[in-house]
């Protein structure tokens, strides 16, 4: 049995980039300098926001919006799974969704988004950061944005977390000029927690003590002399890596009982899923799940039955039903995002390939309408019918379901940054 | 009295010799759905072909004249016929195993049959006719009576979903393949697994998740003494589709595999859908757009057909030169392998 490289469209997007943490924190001090420093979160609507939460699901490479949430069983483009009802009369998604049905009651879908993009690279630079980036100008990712607007003083955690299926540690580049203090914190999900949190052999905690405090001197002297964004971003990373030690095991799911473990499953999508519940517990502000390889240019059906079904289903939704049976889902919101759809036409391969033109995400949670469906496609799924929108519209919506002011902007010294795109707003009938 | 005529003195109705090299077209029928599988009668009156739209397509091939049969629920997967050729069987992924009178003027399911596979992948008529075996994505091969529709055993081991199902010929032992290579041979007479035969170089595993190929397809040489699986290998990038059509033949005796068949020469991504083999022994295949033809042990192909669609599946007429494919574009297509 082999085990191909997955390369769906020979882009390097494809490759997850994962740089370790100091490579991609050194990376990001460019864009930072001058921004984390003195930048500052978010003042107004302080009350709404705290202890909020967002867990975004990404599905890279672009799941079928026809084998997932806008299914078309009666249409020569619908593929040969059929629509079943939800806890939502009228509700229908895939059949491949069966436990996922069960939880409508707790979530929204937004059927009718065009974003017009079908590049995996930029669409989902559109998606996760709300606006195109520019040459001039990048900007931060939902994650680097909500973790600066709901940041607390004190908090122990990074509040911005991705997980991933290696175990490996890393800090993505994704804040742009908000600054790495708000990029992804990239940790594994497996029973240990966090791998290389643990002191060497030899080391004892004394003596990593005295190092520690060694290099506080060390710093503390240089920044009597010289105060810059990157000193301080380095002495911020080293602090956040000693309080993820301190906090090791909050990253190490065998600590869930068996049967919870169970479950979720215990893929890799499912230890993912209950690691993103232990962090939003601790009221982590943004927990990412990615899931790459969803880019079914060929045999799309075999695989939206293998990936949907019997892996992305069931401990998705039981990651639903967790959260609400713990109280959480009131303050935790969740969005299962993509980059685009898949095209009606269904391909000689018998895939689909990348369609921007109609396409749909699913949420979940709080500061959202329950059992609210936004907008339409028509009878083949080609064209939106009803209320278009695009990823600026869902940028402000995820924001503003969380209590962060998408209309607002970020201080990034002293320069006011809108924190969405200032020309479009937030989708107000699906927000709570 | 008249004198009986000699042979001789009759014109000759003797078929043309198979000839791989001098394949051509024949017949081209269009249907508005794309086709996933076809079937031509034992009598060499019809072929049928199932379509995405649910319907299987029946075309009269002396003339032409072409009938829809409906009343499956979802794409049509697999076609069977009775030796004698009265009695159609579909399968679809509807679950449903349908029965029809081959012949009649308006098709109408004489029998459904609710397979429990959910997907109904795979489906055999036994060669006397009276067994029916189907498989699917619930892992199962099930063994069904003929004459009644009646459930008579079901065969549990595919660790994953099964895809194809033949009965071993003049018998009725199974042969069932699975997504993930295994290949098992099931008795007749008690049910029990025989043996297995591993075809897990023909697989792979997408993601740690999905398995991508397997033993798509199954077919006994002429002499029983082979036993050939296909499908793809050479993956190189799956959900792109770039891999290669390959058939991988078992020693039914001893289980010895076989150097693998492909196209060589030519190299185009594919998935052999079907193979199968004419009485001389050459194997015939589908790649891509192409029919592959085989001399028994070697490894390359020693012609390739071209037709203007990809193929999902292939069946020879009774007289055995002619050659049916069911095609993406909805075509069901004839081609003559024979010169003159």
């Amino acid at each position: 049995m082999s085990n191909p490289s997955y390369r769906p469209c020979g882009s390097f997007q494809h490759a997850i980039g994962r740089r370790q943490f100091m490579g991609d924190f050194l990376t990001g001090l460019g864009a930072a300098a001058g921004a984390s420093l003195f930048s500052h979160p978010l003042g107004a609507g302080e009350i709404a926001k705290h202890g909020k939460s967002v867990v975004v699901v990404f599905l890279d490479g672009g799941i079928s919006q026809f084998e997932s949430w806008d299914p078309k069983s009666d249409s020569e483009t619908g593929g040969p799974f059929k629509a079943i009802p939800t806890t939502v009369p009228g509700i229908h998604i895939s059949e491949l969704l069966p436990y996922t049905a069960q939880q409508m009651h707790h979530m929204a879908l937004i059927r009718s988004i065009r974003t017009d993009l079908d590049d995996h690279g930029l669409a989902k630079n559109i998606v996760r950061c709300g606006r195109q980036t520019r040459s001039a100008t990048e900007y931060p990712e939902l994650g680097a944005a909500v973790a600066k607007g709901l940041e607390r003083d004190e908090f122990p955690l990074p509040g911005h977390i991705q997980t991933t299926l290696a175990g490996v540690g890393g800090r993505a580049n994704n804040a742009a000029y908000l600054g790495p203090r708000y990029a992804g914190v990239v940790v594994g999900a497996e029973k240990g927690g966090v791998v290389n949190t643990q002191l060497p052999d030899g080391m004892t905690v004394t003596a990593d003590s005295r190092r520690h405090d060694w290099r506080r001197f060390a710093n503390d002297r240089l920044r009597s002399k010289i105060r810059t964004a990157e000193i301080d971003a380095y002495t911020q990373c080293y602090e956040q890596a000693l309080r993820l030690m301190e906090r090791r095991d909050l990253f190490d799911i065998g600590h869930e009982p068996e049967s919870v473990q169970e479950a979720y499953t215990k893929t890799e999508f499912g230890k993912q899923l209950l690691l993103a519940r232990r962090l939003v517990e601790q009221e982590v502000p943004f927990v990412e799940v990615n899931w790459g390889g969803w880019d079914f240019h060929h045999n799309n059906f075999e695989f939206h039955l293998h990936y949907v079904n019997h892996f992305f289903d069931r401990p998705f939704a039981y990651f639903i039903s967790d959260l609400a049976q713990r109280g959480l889902l009131e303050r935790t919101l969740v969005v299962v995002m993509t980059e685009f759809g898949r095209t009606p036409k269904i391909n000689v391969g018998y895939g689909r390939d990348h369609y921007p033109n109609a396409w749909s995400i699913a949420l979940a949670g709080c500061g959202i309408q329950h059992g609210a469906v936004i907008g339409k496609t028509d009878a083949k799924g080609i064209e939106v019918t009803d209320r278009q929108v695009d990823h600026r519209h869902l940028f402000h919506t995820y924001l503003q379901a969380v209590g962060i002011d998408s209309s607002g902007e970020f201080d990034v010294a002293g320069r006011q940054v809108p924190i969405a795109d200032p020309a479009y707003g937030p989708i107000e009938e699906l927000l709570a | 009295m008249t004198t009986a005529a000699t042979p001789a003195d009759e014109p000759s109705t003797a078929p043309p010799a198979f000839e791989a090299k001098a394949t051509r077209a024949v017949h081209d029928w269009a249907h508005d759905s794309k086709l996933l599988c076809c079937r031509v009668d034992p009598t060499g009156r019809y072929v049928v072909a199932g379509a995405l739209d649910s319907t299987i397509q029946r075309w009269e091939i002396a003339t032409g004249a072409k009938s829809t049969l409906a009343g499956h629920e979802n794409w049509v997967r697999t076609l069977g016929f009775s030796p004698d050729g009265a009695t159609l069987y579909s399968g679809g992924y509807d679950g449903r195993l349908l029965v029809w009178e081959t012949a009649a003027d308006a098709p109408q399911p004489v029998r459904t049959i609710a397979t429990g596979h959910g997907w109904l992948r795979g489906l055999a008529v036994s060669s006397d006719g009276q067994r029916l075996a189907t498989c699917g994505n619930d892992r199962m091969v099930r063994v069904w009576s003929a004459a009644d529709g009646q459930l008579l055993r079901e065969h549990a081991g595919h660790p994953q979903i099964a895809y194809c199902v033949h009965f071993v010929p003049g018998s009725h032992d199974l042969v069932s393949g699975d997504v993930i290579g295994n290949v098992f041979h099931w008795r007749g007479d008690n049910g029990q697994l025989e043996r297995q035969f591993d075809g897990a170089e023909i697989h792979n595993l997408i993601g740690d998740l999905a398995p991508f190929g397997g033993i798509v397809n199954l077919a006994f040489s002429p002499d029983g003494k082979r036993l050939t699986a296909c499908g793809l290998h050479k993956t190189t990038n799956a959900p792109a589709g770039n891999r290669r059509a390959v058939a991988l033949s078992f020693d039914w005796a001893t289980g010895e595999k076989y150097p693998k068949q492909e196209s060589l020469t030519k190299e185009l991504d594919g998935t052999m859908w079907r193979a199968l083999y004419h009485p001389s022994g050459v194997m015939l295949g589908i790649v891509e757009k192409e029919i592959g033809f085989w001399k028994d042990g070697e490894e390359d192909a020693f012609h390739m057909a071209a037709t203007p669609s990809e193929i999902y599946d292939l069946d020879f007429h009774p007289n055995q030169i002619d050659l049916f494919t069911a095609h993406y574009d909805g075509h069901v297509r004839s081609w003559r392998c024979a010169a003159g």
